[in-house]
């Protein structure tokens, strides 16, 4: 490791090392206009010299990948360039990022015990548990400690700690998955987020530790370009949102839970349900409709032996006449016990005020703090017309000129930024062999310190997208800190000059060359998607 | 530039007409300068609520407990035989005097025995309770309650500007400050705010303590767009804020609480201790800085909430914490501390050991102005037929008739600049005593 950062150290400072990189860097990106006498001079330009092609319009190549991915990094750049133009790339990605959907993710070995089947992380948890009953007096020794706070992991996990080295594995991954388009689809990568968010879990609840990384791939992921509606299924039945919305502890009134306690409804899962997931607040449910679902889902836990991790405890159900929205369950004695749930979740998922709310959610993410309502009602059209396709969805919303349009602006959140930094460095900061995790650490430590903890925000409504929350003048000079940390001793990102304002490229310019990578992530033109 | 369509203060509607015009930026509106002329229209009612009209005298500092915690658990009811028949595993159980049962104040109500810190500011008459306030508006979303109590409309759920920020004078660069939230909507809105983040993260200076670096930076956001006047503002901001707490911070009070703070405090009740430091190392130092938020979550009980132990028991011992740790700041005759959450609990436990979403909750204040000791307004006790839908605490005050009293009582609001504040409210004459003459 540390002839590793000595050899970074010197490749910075020995000019000939430096000349060739860059070399590499404008062969590869096939920046014609990048060809000029390199340093200063570059920087220098002014967009007297338009640097990209005639034809191609540089805002809207940014704007494509930084809406549709998290932003350039030189391998996204050379793969936009050979497509016509960043419209016919953008929409190539939906068919792209479906058929990605259907294939395992890339995860490095090292990181894989996140992403284990449900029953193997039921085991390690329930490993954990015992292991901290029989050593209640003592500290437990943490040998891997400092090794897992710098994203490093041994063969197996320390069976003490599981689910801190889990979560970090997944913490690892997912900020991997965003920022290294060569091996995740950048919208795939997009949507993860989309619907990670919206159907929010919190790790930092105890529970939901072991399976946030398990929920992220095979819910959000798996289905993010899927039908809605068996999105909606896979969360509900997955240990991550079965325990945090407490739906575990829901069960028919007076029926026994272990040890024979007496229990009964719990109407968290189901208010979210209505609230967040599908129909919004203003929706049409009220309070009894929110008590009658809860009855409709007993029954509905986690199975810790189960592939699925899910199974329906038929005694726990509340068997009785129940009505949501005006609509009876069961709907007939062959839908009884689990199926009235399914039937009560697809009739949410297929409601136009559920259409209605995703598509205003999706507008603000991809288009603007306040959407043009002709966009939305477009898009829930399509949501309605197509059953929840998100693909068609996403073929509209990308197709759209609004998707385009200069004056809907996104400033990017603290994830954009984190994410759209790594993106831009990564390829610079991999001059030693294997996964350089240090500026994923750094990530890591932002986005916890911005405001927005990767997989912990804590309530169910998931961090907003505006740049009312996050455009905040304290935290933009933290933003500075991370993006100074990250770009320090790598090379200069020349290929990110024809996205920056000539003002902008004047003050890199007249920097040192060490302090420019960092300038140029800090610029106000990089906190733009 | 257009006209917003209304005047009506709307943090959206000032977004896109700063959107729509000239500015790099869609900024939030609270980092646009007064003197542009487009925040002038937006804001003319604040300002009017504001200007001439708003006398800072006290400090008032609000804690929000976000996720409604269970004021039952916390101010309890010990001598209302129903709560013990509602809650028969995670009820308080009745003074007697011993360390795991309810502080008795009165024969009605007690302290949850992790808050036994607060018994002396209880007994020295600084902090007193309204236990049965709330919202008029019943929703039982998180979210939409929160959006109500955070611009003082309950039922109208659309962002507008936050109370704490119409209340801040727009004519002082920095009157209102918040610790621990990246920009919580009550402080949100056209008069500049100071936003500290959580934990430790408010100490340090990072690149911009390196003079040459800074300057990089400066020339960077050089520009008059609003991107480049908030960054501005935000290094300025940030240099004067890790220099006032980091003179604070003496090895003496860098305790073991910092260091859960810094481990834990992602708005959680254990952090509220240092973000309770921070606000008020912020507010002594800066005497222009009048009002303080400060928020913790962690308060959604659904499960296993435990009673005289267990998670609630903790969160309610860091919170008499952070109110001790306030006190120490926040003793002047006028300064005022009010506590509270979008709404309270059910009365009953639920089949989890827990409690869901329910209607009327404790507010605590406190402060040398409060007739403490003492527990204000109506409490019709936890009798089913007397419960809100037979099962929430009902709201017998509005928690804007609780706040008027404050802020009339020690920030001299005239009682036409609290009707223009909460639109829609009406002045609640038997809390009258709420407050000292």
């Amino acid at each position: 490791m540390n002839v590793n950062r000595s050899r970074l150290m010197n490749t910075t400072s020995a000019k000939p090392t430096h000349w060739q990189r860059r070399d590499v860097l404008r062969g590869l990106t096939g920046l014609a206009c990048l060809a000029g006498p390199p340093g200063q001079a570059l920087w220098a330009q002014t967009a007297a010299t338009p640097p990209v092609s005639v034809g191609r319009s540089a805002a809207d190549d940014w704007r494509a990948m930084s809406r549709v991915g998290y932003g350039p990094s030189p391998g996204l750049v050379r793969t936009l360039q050979a497509m016509p133009d960043a419209r016919s790339w953008a929409l190539a990605q939906v068919e792209i990022a479906w058929a990605a959907s259907h294939a395992p993710p890339l995860i490095s070995p090292d990181l894989a015990n996140f992403n284990s089947t449900l029953p193997q992380l039921f085991e390690g948890t329930r490993r954990e548990r015992d292991v901290r009953a029989q050593n209640r007096s003592e500290a437990l020794p943490d040998a891997d400690a400092a090794a897992n706070r710098r994203m490093e992991f041994a063969d197996t996990p320390d069976p003490a700690h599981f689910n801190r080295t889990t979560l970090q594995q997944a913490a690892a991954w997912r900020l991997g998955s965003c920022s290294q388009p060569d091996d995740e689809n950048p919208l795939l990568a997009r949507m993860t987020e989309f619907w990670f968010n919206h159907l929010n879990i919190f790790s930092g609840k105890g529970a939901v530790r072991p399976f946030a990384g398990h929920y992220v791939v095979n819910v959000a992921r798996k289905h993010a370009l899927g039908q809605f509606e068996d999105l909606l299924l896979a969360s509900a039945r997955h240990p991550a949102m079965l325990h945090y919305l407490d739906q575990v502890q829901s069960v028919a009134e007076g029926s026994s839970g272990p040890q024979g306690r007496t229990r009964g409804l719990n109407e968290n899962y189901a208010r979210e349900l209505m609230e967040l997931h599908t129909l919004g607040v203003g929706g049409g449910y009220q309070q009894s409709d929110v008590r009658e679902l809860a009855r409709v889902l007993t029954g509905w836990t986690v199975g810790p032996t189960e592939p699925s991790g899910f199974q329906f405890a038929a005694r726990q159900h509340d068997t009785g006449h129940k009505q949501v929205l005006g609509q009876t369950f069961p709907g007939s004695p062959l839908h009884a016990g689990e199926r009235e749930g399914e039937d009560a979740i697809r009739m949410l998922a297929r409601h136009p005020a559920t259409a209605q709310r995703i598509s205003l959610r999706l507008a603000r993410f991809f288009v603007a703090d306040q959407p043009p309502p002709a966009l939305v009602t477009r898009l829930a059209d399509a949501f309605l017309s197509s059953q929840g396709d998100m693909r068609a969805v996403m073929r509209l919303l990308l197709a759209s000129p609004e998707f385009w349009q200069p004056e809907n602006r996104l400033f990017k959140t603290p994830m954009d930024f984190a994410c759209s930094a790594l993106a831009a460095t990564q390829e610079a900061r991999a001059i030693s062999p294997g996964p350089d995790r240090r500026g994923l650490v750094m990530a890591l430590g932002f986005l916890e310190n911005a405001g927005q903890p990767l997989h912990r925000w804590q309530t169910p409504d998931g961090y907003p997208f505006d740049a009312a929350t996050w455009l905040v003048p304290e935290a933009l000079t933290r933003r500075a800190d991370f993006a100074l940390a990250l770009g320090r001793q790598i090379p200069e990102l020349e290929f990110l000059a024809p996205y920056l304002s000539p003002s902008t490229r004047a003050t890199l310019a007249a920097q040192r060359p060490a302090l420019r990578a960092g300038l140029a992530l800090t610029s106000p033109d990089f906190m733009a998607k | 530039m257009s006209k917003p369509p209304d005047t009506q203060l709307n943090r959206r509607n000032l977004l896109q007409t700063l959107a729509a015009g000239a500015s790099v930026w869609a900024a939030p509106a609270l980092w646009a300068q007064p003197s542009d002329a487009i925040l002038n229209i937006a804001t003319k009612e604040a300002n009017e609520v504001a200007r001439g009209q708003f006398d800072a005298q006290g400090r008032l500092v609000v804690v929000f407990l976000r996720g409604a915690y269970d004021g039952l658990s916390a101010f309890v009811p010990h001598g209302d035989s129903s709560y013990y028949r509602l809650r028969p595993n995670i009820a308080i159980p009745a003074p007697d005097g011993t360390a795991q049962t309810t502080v008795n104040l009165d024969d009605r109500f007690g302290l949850h025995p992790a808050m036994t810190a607060l018994l002396p500011l209880w007994q020295q008459g600084v902090i007193g309770v309204v236990p049965a306030a709330g919202s008029p508006d019943a929703t039982r979303s998180h979210f939409d309650a929160q959006l109500h109590w955070e611009t003082g409309m309950p039922g109208l759920s659309r962002a507008s500007a936050g109370w704490m920020n119409r209340l801040a004078d727009p004519g002082t660069r920095t009157s209102a400050v918040g610790v621990g939230e990246a920009n919580p909507l009550i402080l949100s809105g056209p008069a500049l705010v100071k936003l500290v983040p959580k934990g430790l993260a408010a100490t340090r200076q990072g690149v911009l303590g390196d003079e040459h670096t800074r300057q990089a930076l400066m020339n960077l956001y050089a520009g008059q767009d609003t991107l480049s006047k908030a960054f501005r503002a935000g290094a300025d901001s940030r240099r004067q804020t890790a220099q006032a707490l980091s003179m604070d911070a003496t090895p003496a009070t860098m305790g073991t609480s910092e260091m859960m703070a810094a481990n834990n405090g992602a708005g959680s009740p254990q952090g509220l201790v240092l973000d309770a430091k921070h606000l008020g190392t912020l507010m002594r130092q800066d005497r222009h800085l009048r009002l303080g938020f400060l928020s913790a979550g962690g308060w959604d009980t659904h499960a296993n909430q435990g009673a005289s132990n267990g998670a609630l028991a903790q969160n309610l011992g860091n919170l008499a914490s952070a109110l001790v740790q306030l006190r120490r700041d926040f003793s002047q005759d006028n300064d005022v501390v009010v506590v509270f959450s979008e709404f309270g609990r059910t009365s009953a436990e639920n089949g989890t050991r827990g409690t869901d979403h329910g209607h009327g909750n404790a507010i605590w204040l406190m402060g040398n102005a409060v007739r403490g000791g003492q527990w204000h307004g109506r409490w019709t006790g936890l009798t089913t037929g007397d419960l809100h839908e037979g099962r929430d605490l009902p709201v017998h005050h509005d928690f804007r008739a609780v706040l008027g009293q404050v802020l009339h009582r020690t920030q001299g609001l005239a009682r036409p600049a609290i009707d223009a504040l909460f639109p829609g409210f009406t002045w609640d004459n038997t809390l009258n005593g709420l407050m000292r003459a």
